[in-house]
């Protein structure tokens, strides 16, 4: 029992293939981003690496990013949010309605649509915790009966005509060469970072999707911060129907309909992203990203537009695939 | 001692199953380092050891669940290799785990068959030919509940009696038993007990894991000792002591730590429970807690005392009575509001309801003090060095084996988890620290510092509600106990009052009034 060094051990068979495993799990999307760019650079030197077509790929990302962000807040505490892509083109009609119908100032617009965003997310949160109704289910209703409302308010023409330019601008614009998109994406992806990983909320918001019976028992409000996370998804699911309504300067009824499979896909893959299986912003990030050089790759070389859809289901199945070998590595 | 391999001889019959230098290791942590174990056929085999001294890590090798680094593996002599869990039920040998492996929505027919070959008449299961066969297994074990009961209506008790009538239905030779007891009442014990005696007169062999010696010494026919992934020892029944077996597992002899009771009924009352209920668990329950008080809650397992201890941490709503806390009246709406009232609480099942097994400790830890490690009141950002001091803080405080603040909590021993889930509340100072099964599943070292723990924080002036189903356990920390049955506290022992017997033979008053 006095020989507790450690030299006399004999080799270890399968450890290597396991370290292995483990790594491709935890740094495979990343590295694959990089042999994606790496590819794409050397395929096309002319078209892809240069910067206004990085540029444009992140323009292209950001609503992308925003609206996965905010599902990351919604799946990280142990919910599916299905209605984010509604919920997007509800506030693409809404905001444009607002400013052309109604003359609410733009700036004042944003905020309402943005708000009713929130309370959609906080109606799937109050269905799912006092209700409790899976959140597929109750995000799945919310959502249809968010398309039904959508339809309601605009008859299913898209607002296009007196749409200010002030409010295109809000997308179209740059500030010092930077797409205001890209700005604003960041902003929001920095702000959610620093919320999960940096305050006491985040720290809650990762309890509970731990392990939610834990939290509870440690004094954490679980009902509250699962009505929280989803509202955090509703907002950022708004904040991109706004942006895309900018950004095509009309408000389309089902114009951010699929986004829902992107943010999917990418928050999947972000979990399969240095950690093992857990959701987290940086991930999502990295996620999204993945996503967005791969469509701007299949475009450079011309793949016909059948190919996206192809490449996205493939994407979101590779990318659950990754996140549950990495739980299962971590669980051995 | 440095000998590994030498397992103590002079034995007739050849092993049936025996393993020999199995070394594993996960990440860098050896987990075995050599370790060794002979089964006679027919035998009641105990494996005993600390938690982390590589048992189950051995147990879920021969289950087929982990491939060893190194080592052998022989079955009658033979060299094999259980590449996963089917071969293991091939080769005979049968796992009941902890958590029982049942569905709880499937009769118990169907769960004894789950996983075997059915018999079956022009393509369909024909239950009635498997239940005739199965009927007389399920007599032999003692399960008197149809073969049709949906298995979410059983006792635990039962649950354990359908998994080993699933290992005979295997033709299994070895059953490993993984904490058979944890959950049962003594009563339920000594039937599994008896079951598990014909098992071995009938010559299937069982490796017996538990924590509990005294099952240990009474049940055994040899015993194996692991610590720290190394094999210590092999004994047989009659070299047998609890003191030997005590050393053999901490590494040195265990000092003893009755206490002395103190009075405290003139001490200021910090929780006073009035008639509270909540049915059919909990049924009136009236008691005081004293300020720097150790209360202990015996009684059997299902008597309702950890119902009783959820309605106090707000985590179920009561059905009628009202608890004074510090004089004022106290009506937790859920645990984060019973936290706000300097209330803690250690959940009985800490996997499951104590901790996030991904996350690290010092996550763990800052749980419950969430809003202490921020920056400021108004700003929700975490201070993230008062974070780390809060978590090196409790590693020193309560000794806690750890790789570092880090490492995910799920790697740690039980004991070491336990201790994170107990140093969550300590910086809180809570007035009232409430612990269900502080050490169900822990170590006897542990097991020492934990109570010694408790009785620190209560000579500090924390009054201390403590839940033990294990009757050794409350004299050891306890000023005063109360005994649970069916939902009502049926006696009340302080001072001289309080021992073992005092506590089972109360625990056992009301079956014995009806039974008479």
């Amino acid at each position: 029992m006095t020989d507790t060094d450690d030299q006399s051990l004999p080799p270890i068979k399968n450890r290597g293939s396991k370290i292995l495993l483990g790594a491709m799990a935890r740094y495979g999307t990343i590295v694959g981003l990089g042999v994606m760019l790496l590819i794409f650079s050397v395929l096309s030197p002319r078209a892809f690496p240069s910067v206004s077509n990085f540029t444009n790929v992140l323009n292209q990302a950001s609503l992308a990013m925003i609206i996965a962000g905010g599902l990351t807040m919604a799946v990280i505490v142990g919910e599916l949010d299905l209605s984010v892509g509604f919920n997007a083109s509800l506030a693409g009609v809404l905001v444009t309605g607002l400013i052309v119908q109604n003359h609410i100032p733009i700036f004042l617009a944003i905020i309402i649509v943005v708000a009713v965003g929130a309370l959609i997310g906080v109606v799937n949160g109050l269905i799912v915790t006092k209700a409790r109704v899976n959140s597929v289910i109750a995000t799945l209703g919310v959502g249809t009966i968010v398309v039904g409302l959508n339809f309601a308010y605009s008859a299913g023409v898209p607002i296009v005509a007196g749409v200010p330019e002030v409010f295109k601008e809000i997308s179209l614009g740059r500030f010092h060469g930077v797409p205001h998109n890209i700005i604003i994406m960041l902003a929001v992806m920095v702000l959610l970072w620093i919320l999960v990983e940096r305050t006491s909320i985040g720290q809650a918001i990762q309890a509970v999707g731990g392990n939610p019976a834990a939290a509870r028992l440690s004094g954490i409000n679980v009902d509250n911060i699962k009505i929280f996370g989803l509202a955090l998804s509703g907002a950022c699911a708004s904040l991109t129907g706004v942006l895309l309504a900018s950004r095509l300067g009309s408000g389309t009824t089902s114009a951010a309909d699929s986004y829902l499979l992107t943010a999917f896909a990418a928050v999947f893959l972000g979990s399969a992203t240095l950690r093992d299986g857990e959701f987290h912003v940086f991930g999502t990030f990295i996620g999204v990203l993945i996503i967005a050089f791969g469509f701007n790759g299949l475009n450079i070389f011309g793949a016909p537009t059948y190919s996206q859809y192809i490449f996205q289901g493939a994407i979101l199945v590779l990318a659950v695939g990754l996140s549950s070998l990495g739980r299962v590595l971590a669980e051995s | 001692m440095s000998d590994h391999s030498n397992i103590s001889g002079a034995r007739s019959a050849p092993p049936f199953l025996t393993a020999k230098s199995i070394f594993k290791s996960f990440g860098g942590v050896h987990a075995l380092k050599g370790v060794g174990l002979d089964i006679q056929p027919g035998e009641v085999h105990g494996l005993v050891g600390a938690n982390g001294a590589g048992k189950s890590t051995l147990i879920r090798i021969l289950a087929g669940l982990e491939r060893p680094d190194s080592g052998q593996l022989m079955l009658d002599g033979k060299d094999i290799v259980v590449e996963n869990a089917q071969k293991a039920t091939e080769l005979g040998l049968s796992f009941i785990h902890q958590e029982l492996a049942l569905v709880p929505s499937m009769t118990i027919l169907e769960n004894i068959m789950l996983g075997s070959k059915k018999e079956s008449r022009m393509g369909m299961v024909n239950w009635p030919a498997i239940a005739r066969k199965v009927e007389p297994i399920a007599k032999r074990v003692g399960l008197t509940q149809p073969l049709s009961t949906n298995c979410s209506k059983l006792s635990t008790a039962d649950n354990w009696l359908v998994s080993i009538c699933r290992a005979l239905v295997h033709e299994s030779r070895l059953i490993v038993m993984d904490e058979p007891t944890a959950s049962l009442s003594a009563a339920e014990a000594e039937r599994l007990f008896a079951i598990i005696r014909d098992l071995s007169a009938s010559g299937v062999a069982v490796l017996y894991v538990s924590h509990r010696l005294d099952e240990i010494l009474d049940l055994c026919d040899s015993v194996t000792v692991f610590r720290d992934g190394y094999l210590v020892t092999n004994f047989d029944k009659a070299s047998l002591t609890r003191d030997i077996l005590v050393e053999a597992i901490v590494g040195g002899a265990v000092e003893s730590q009755s206490i002395e009771p103190q009075d405290f009924s003139s001490a200021e009352v910090v929780l006073a429970v009035q008639n509270l209920s909540r049915y059919p668990r909990v049924r009136g329950i009236s008691f005081e807690l004293h300020k720097g008080e150790v209360l202990g809650l015996g009684g059997l397992v299902g008597a309702g005392r950890s119902e009783l201890a959820r309605l106090i941490f707000g985590a179920d709503k009561k059905d009628g009575g009202k608890m004074m806390l510090n004089g004022q009246q106290y009506r937790p709406k859920n645990p984060s509001a019973a936290v706000a009232a300097g209330i803690g609480f250690v959940p009985e099942e800490r996997r499951t309801e104590g901790l996030i097994l991904t996350k690290s400790l010092a996550f763990n830890v800052g749980l419950a003090n969430l809003s202490q490690l921020q920056l400021s009141k108004f700003l929700p950002l975490t201070n993230q060095r008062a974070r780390s001091k809060l978590a090196h803080d409790t590693i020193a405080a309560l000794q806690i084996k750890a790789q570092g603040i880090d490492a995910p909590v799920g790697r740690l021993s039980g004991g070491n988890q336990q201790k994170v889930v107990i140093g969550r509340w300590l910086a809180r100072s809570p007035d009232i620290l409430i612990l269900d099964e502080p050490t169900r599943g822990v170590d006897v070292g542990a097991r020492g510092e934990i109570h010694r723990l408790v009785r620190q924080l209560a000579a500090d002036g924390m009054s201390v509600l403590v839940i033990s189903s294990e009757p050794d356990e409350l004299p050891d920390l306890c000023d005063r106990v109360l005994i649970m049955s069916e939902g009502r506290i049926v006696r009340e022992l302080a001072g001289d009052q309080i021992s073992r017997n005092a506590i089972v033979e109360a625990s056992y008053a009301q079956d014995l009034a009806k039974t008479a």
